[in-house]
Formats: structure tokens, sequence, C-alpha cells
């Protein structure tokens, strides 16, 4: 049997629409994004502070892998979305330190946060590698990516 | 200025005005915290110099408290409080003495304030990346991040002050014709030689030194318990 032509086009008005819901589909309230990112945040200080404390102490490659490996994982995991529009304020754990230019300055903010990834990356992969001097030297640079954005988009005062 | 002397001979016009410790604490003063301000700006590994040269600073900045006290005539604070009535004279004109003029006591004790408070602060800051104070686990991060917001805070008051301290002797030097630098250097500025600097001799200098170093040992942490081992996890 043939489909009407409207039928048709209604067919695809409707799957054009769902795709739509889909792709820009939302998680998360503004409160649970809030929290989720910080959250994320929190993970990756305690990471960051196992790897600072194996390179300053005594090197442990095991537990200097898993530590890079949380950081890699999150700023792989697409934590873009966690910053939807409106999301400038608000409370999670606590009220949100993201300053408002973070939400107009959205190239700069693609600039350091793919900068931030390429150093979690390089660090999970300097991890595996296991030389106690390299990932010293790939620490400072994660730990540079880290405070570039801090610097431009983070409020101090809390 | 200096008042005419009779004779054919001109006696030697000039004074020594700073003592070599004051000299020595001026000018390390100054390489620590452009390092320290450098340091923070590179970020990353170099964090952990940001720290040590805090450390340097707080000796630097006890032994010049204790020498304040204990120092020979011009590095003492007594002799340069900055009284309104002297403010008053040296706006006037009136003011002639060795030392630090009135306006620039007021900057001494501003620049001297504001480092104190900046590297108590940094002790106890975090920068929420990988670098701590060393007296951090002293206290609660909230109090912490507090700090940390007063530590940024004080690099801006303490860069505007460092812009009027650089700015006033530029002054000096272009409009009033008086080279500041020079006796920062050498100890020597034009005057009277019954005008040098007396006192502070070498047991003032090693309490003070001592200070300095006990200041040192204290905020690098270096006393606090070490963290426990961790229990085994499996897991």
């Amino acid at each position: 049997m043939r489909k009407h032509p409207i039928a048709v086009l209604f067919g695809s008005f409707v799957a054009v629409a769902l795709s739509g819901i889909a792709s820009a589909q939302v998680v998360g309230k503004v409160e649970d994004q809030i929290r989720w990112r910080q959250s994320a945040y929190q993970t990756m200080a305690w990471s960051m502070q196992r790897i600072k404390a194996n390179v300053e102490g005594t090197f442990n490659k095991d537990q200097v892998t898993q530590a890079a490996n949380v950081i890699a994982a999150l700023a792989n995991a697409g934590m873009g979305a966690l910053y939807q529009p409106g999301s400038d304020h608000g409370r999670g754990w606590r009220e949100t330190n993201v300053k408002p230019e973070f939400f107009k300055e959205g190239e700069k903010v693609r600039e350091l946060a793919q900068a931030f990834n390429r150093e979690a990356n390089e660090m999970a992969k300097v991890a595996a590698a296991g030389d106690a001097a390299a990932v010293k030297a790939q620490f400072g640079k994660l730990g540079e990516s880290c405070k570039a954005c801090h610097e431009k988009f983070r409020k101090e005062e809390k | 200025m200096c008042g005419v002397f009779p004779g054919k001979t001109p006696p030697p016009r000039r004074a020594y005005v700073w003592d070599l410790p004051t000299r020595l604490f001026h000018w390390a003063l100054v390489c620590c915290v452009a390092i320290a301000f450098v340091t923070a700006k590179l970020g990353g590994n170099w964090m952990a110099w940001h720290g040590r040269v805090g450390v340097l600073i707080v000796a630097l900045l006890v032994f010049r408290l204790a020498w304040g006290f204990v120092g020979p005539t011009y590095a003492r604070f007594m002799h340069f409080l900055p009284t309104p009535r002297a403010l008053r004279d040296y706006l006037q004109g009136r003011w002639q003495a060795q030392g630090h003029n009135p306006l620039g006591a007021l900057s001494v004790f501003a620049l001297l304030g504001v480092l104190c408070l900046q590297a108590g602060s940094g002790l106890f800051s975090d920068d929420d990346v990988a670098f701590a104070g060393y007296l951090a686990p002293l206290v609660a991060k909230a109090t912490s991040d507090r700090l940390t917001f007063a530590h940024r805070l004080g690099e801006e008051v303490l860069l505007a002050l460092v812009a009027l301290h650089v700015g006033a002797i530029a002054f000096y030097a272009l409009v009033k014709k008086r080279n500041l630098v020079a006796p920062m250097i050498t100890g020597w500025a034009e005057g009277r030689p019954e005008e040098s600097t007396r006192g502070g001799g070498v047991k003032p200098f090693l309490l003070a030194f001592c200070l300095a170093l006990a200041a040192a040992y204290g905020a690098s942490g270096a006393w606090l318990p070490p963290p426990p081992a961790p229990a085994a996890a499996e897991w």
C-alpha cells in the first residue's frame, strides 16, 4: 500500500522532531548539572593529589595510572553538556563558582577545554609508561591547563 | 640643606644611612617577590618554588620586623613613624632628616604590612590544582578558601604598592633630581658624616637572624606530623 504524501510528510516531521529532541536532550536540572560538575572536579582534585603524592614521595606506577585514568575519563566525558544556559547561577553542593563570561566566550572555553583534554590524555599515556620524571613533567603541564581555565572562568570568592 | 661648613676644605658630605643587613634585606625581598609573582603566574610545577620562596619571604619579613626594633638608627620603626605631624612638616617642605621621609615611611609600613598578610595567607592557601601552602593542613578547607581569596586580592594590592614605590623613586630621580637607588645599594647618602646610622651590632643581628630562621622553620610545616600510612586496600 502506498503511503499518502501527507502521511510521509507528517512521518518525517515526527522523525525529525524526535531526533531533534534526542540530540538536544538536556540531562539533569540546573542544580543537578552544577552538582555533577562539582563532583567531577572534586574527583579530579582527589586524583591530582594522588599523583602529586606519588611524584613527591614514593612513586607507585599503579596508583598514578589509576588516578591519571580517572582524570582522563572525566576529561573525555563530555562535561561541556553540564554547562547548559542558565547554569551560570545555582546551587549544587554549594553555589557554583563559574563566572558568567564562561557562557559568553564559547571559543575561549573550547580552546581551554581542548587543551585540558589533550594534557589529561597525555597524562594517562605517560602514567602507563611509568617513568617518574616524565610523569612529574606532564603533571605540571596538566596543572597549568587546569589553572588556565580557573584564572579566566572561576570566581575565587566562596 | 646640609648646612654650610666654615673652613677651606669641605668635609665629606655624605652619611652612611642604610646598613648592610637592611640593604641585603631590601634587595633579597625584591628578588623573592619577583620570583613569587612569576612562579604564581606560571603555575604547574613552578608552584613548588612559589611555596619555597614564600617561606624565604616569611624569614626576610621576620628579620626586618626584628631589625626594626634592634637594628641601627634608620632601620628602626620608631625612627620613621609617619606621624601626622611629620607628614605635615614633610608636605610643607619643613622636614629635614636622614632615613625614610614620612611619606616613604608610609610606603614602607604599607609594603611590610601587605607582604606579611600575603605571606601569612599564602601559607594556608590552596589553589585547588596541585598546590597548597605548607600550613594548609592546619585549617579547614573553608578557611583555606577564604585565605586563598585574600591571597589573590593581596596580590593586586601589592602590585599597586610596588608601582607606587617605584613611581615615587622615579619621581625623585626625574623631578627632584635625587637618586634614591644608589644609597640603597651603597648605603651612602648625601648628608653629614655625624648623621650616619648607629647601632645594630652583631648580637642584635644574630637575634633577628635566629628569629627569621625559627619563622622559616615554622612556615615550612616541617614540624607537622607526617600523614599516617594508608591502610592496605585491595580494591
